[in-house]
């Protein structure tokens, strides 16, 4: 059953209504999903639901998407196998950098093309696997 | 007092072993439907752990723990079960099978996400941070006020402590260099290093910590334990040393020689005596201080020497040239190499801490011409067959006004490729533009070197028109799995490709990582993946294997 295989994947935007797209749409796609609308609600899911893959947003209000994506990787136990994609509107250079070093491992852009976001899941899936 | 229960479907052992852990928590069983109605009836319950797959009877379960405050964990025998227990947010889950210990682990967190609801949200995202900062998540190792609680009572004891603070000179350099992913395994690898080390040695039966201060420091507290002689000065100065040999020599097999040779230790030291009448904390502050200053100071005296041997180097022009080849990535062939200055004299031999020296000394103009004397010397000698000469000139040399007698040297200056750090910051950009023109016109080619490694973006590069870009080593560590470094290298490829600039990526250390760059449009590459001794490239073009230090030692002949 390759349903079995899907990483959990944890969708963090404060906008309620483009969590619940990107939600549903992976969900459809097979994969287990959990959706938290702000950055310590996503903080405290990553702790319950262990995702292997989070997708966040950036620009929330309170803890934005950089602290969150920092703290994330800090983890003591699950920090080293998580995937972080940053969902931004931003697509200049120095935001890239900044994603590298608060050690995001992908990102896509806003707004949210559906069947680009899953290949984007769907390549960091593999590479979890890879490192598996 | 009575135990808390753990009530739940399962017979598993593990559950049981799992009480034990909790410090005897009693185990009531309860069959399938059953579990549900238990709920309510059985006295003193705290956690549920349910194994059930049916949804329904989760959802009853979960429905009813809510109402009561209860925890639930569901044991997971599928992908499925998961997937369910996460949707139903249940507070926490395990696949089955799983230790005794892990279940334990799992039922005190659940415990601490169950009683307080919504208000606690943020107070566990500020715990959870908190417990961060009070273990250094890369060596978990305590940080100075988990020390400061701990020491209290030890040193009340004993009436005395040893303050040793490590000083790690040049973490940042690596940080600089590749990247902060490298420098958080150097520095894995060194708090381990030094927990071994102080392991076997004489501090070993005394009660000590170490922490982290600052990403670079250890702080070690040593308090004798009781009827045990407190450390000497002189067995702490011979410890130093060998610490330095054992920390060094675990950082060169983990992480290559390039890296182990920007690395020092110095060691400062400092007795804390207990008063009663000053408070404990500010005593101790004062015993770090005081130890920080201590390991200043040495290595304020070792720069001394440093400078001395330099100052001897350039005398004795002590400084041998390493061949690193830059291939063309489609077919592996030669196409030039990068000329890396080393100092003979093993305190100057990376070429980070000579530079560095040489800044301190007022040198660099002297050292600058040395290196690129050498460097052409080499071009001459061994790039018989019209390979690229890689030269990296800092923009402070072109002022020099001994620069313009390259030209004299330089057998054919269109085999000279100029690199220019994007580091370094240019103040007088027109001037150097002109410069640069200059040189351009007598037939150089020019490479920025380190592209990309500030957020300064493509514009800064732009206006160097150079004819190479040199990818920052960072950009290339791991990004075989990094899909923001291939797109960022991407760009940079589509960019030169605009501009009619070749891409160099530098520092290719895996096979991955060669594909990943090759595949991206990288023009050509260089690092340990491509030139190590037993690789084909360097079997292929059989003598540039001269490459190595060892031969080029013995060619420049130079005193050590």
């Amino acid at each position: 059953m390759p349903e079995a295989s899907l990483p959990t994947v944890l969708v963090v935007d404060d906008n309620h209504d483009n969590a619940d797209i990107m939600r549903q749409y992976l969900e459809a796609k097979g994969y287990p999903v959990s959706a938290a609308y702000s950055g310590e609600e996503a903080l405290s899911l990553f702790e319950s639901v262990r995702p292997s893959i989070v997708l966040l947003d950036i620009m929330m209000p309170g803890r934005d998407g950089w602290e969150v994506c920092r703290l994330m990787k800090q983890h003591p136990s699950h920090g080293r196998g998580v995937r972080v994609i940053m969902v931004t509107a931003l697509d200049q250079w120095d935001d890239k950098r900044q994603a590298l070093q608060t050690g995001a491992d992908d990102y896509v852009t806003k707004p949210i093309d559906l069947p680009r976001l899953v290949r984007v899941v769907e390549r960091n899936a593999a590479a979890l696997q890879g490192a598996a | 007092m009575k135990q808390p229960v753990i009530l739940t479907d399962s017979d598993d052992p593990s559950i049981r072993d799992a009480a034990g852990f909790l410090d005897s928590w009693d185990v009531v069983v309860r069959r399938d439907r059953e579990l549900a109605a238990a709920v309510e009836e059985v006295a003193d319950v705290r956690v549920i752990i349910t194994t059930t797959d049916n949804p329904n009877a989760l959802r009853d379960i979960v429905d009813r723990a809510r109402a009561r405050s209860l925890a639930v964990i569901v044991g997971c025998a599928s992908d499925m079960a998961r997937r369910r227990a996460i949707e139903l947010r249940v507070d926490e889950w395990f696949l089955v099978p799983a230790t005794g210990e892990e279940i334990a682990g799992r039922v005190r967190s659940a415990l601490s996400r169950v009683a307080p609801a919504a208000a606690a949200l943020a107070d566990r995202v500020e715990r959870f941070e908190y417990e961060q900062m009070l273990y250094d998540h890369l060596t978990g190792l305590p940080t100075l006020p988990v020390m400061i609680e701990r020491s209290r009572a030890l040193i009340k004891e004993r009436g005395e402590m040893i303050v040793l603070y490590f000083n790690f000179v040049r973490y940042s350099k690596i940080e600089e260099i590749y990247g902060w992913e490298k420098l958080d395994a150097v520095l894995e690898t060194t708090a381990q290093a030094v927990r071994e080390f102080l392991d076997a040695s004489v501090l070993r039966s005394s009660r000590v910590m170490v922490s982290f201060t600052n990403d670079d420091d250890f702080v070690f507290f040593h308090v004798p334990a009781p009827n045990v002689a407190a450390v000497t000065d002189a067995e702490i100065t011979d410890l130093v040393p060998k610490l330095q040999e054992f920390v060094g020599g675990r950082i060169e097999t983990t992480h290559g020689e390039e890296i182990a040779s920007l690395f020092e230790i110095y060691v400062g030291r400092a007795h804390v005596y207990y008063n009663p009448k000053i408070r404990l904390q500010r005593l101790i502050y004062r015993g770090i201080r005081e130890a920080a200053n201590a390991a200043k100071g040495i290595e304020q005296r070792e720069r001394g020497r440093r400078v001395d041997d330099l100052k001897r180097s350039l005398r004795e022009r002590a400084v041998y040239v390493d061949l690193h080849p830059i291939l063309l990535a489609e077919s592996r062939q030669v196409y030039g190499y990068e000329a890396l200055a080393r100092g003979t004299l093993r305190t100057l031999r990376s070429p980070e801490i000579m530079f560095d020296v040489a800044a301190e000394a007022d040198l660099l103009w002297e050292l600058g011409r040395l290196c690129r004397s050498r460097a052409i010397e080499a071009m001459k000698t061994r790039l018989t067959r019209g390979e690229f000469l890689f030269l990296n000139v800092d923009p402070h040399d072109f002022a020099d006004p001994q620069f313009s007698q390259l030209d004299q040297e330089v057998p054919d200056p269109s085999r000279v490729v100029i690199e220019i750090t994007e580091r370094t910051a240019i103040k007088d950009y027109p001037k150097f533009r002109e410069r640069l023109s200059a040189l351009r016109e007598r037939g150089y080619r020019f490479a920025v070197d380190d592209a990309g490694s500030g957020y300064a973006g493509l514009g800064s590069i732009a206006n160097l028109e150079p004819d190479f870009i040199k990818l920052d080593i960072s950009l290339i560590n791991c990004i075989d799995t990094n899909f923001i470094k291939q797109n960022l290298v991407e760009t940079m490829v589509r960019f030169a490709n605009d501009q009619g600039a070749k891409v160099i990526a530098e520092g290719v250390e895996r096979a991955e990582e060669y594909e990943t760059v090759k595949q991206l449009g990288v023009h050509m590459v260089q690092g340990f993946f491509l030139h190590r001794p037993s690789e084909n490239a360097v079997a292929r073009t059989g003598e540039h294997a001269a490459s190595r230090p060892s031969d080029t030692i013995a060619h420049v002949g130079g005193k050590t």
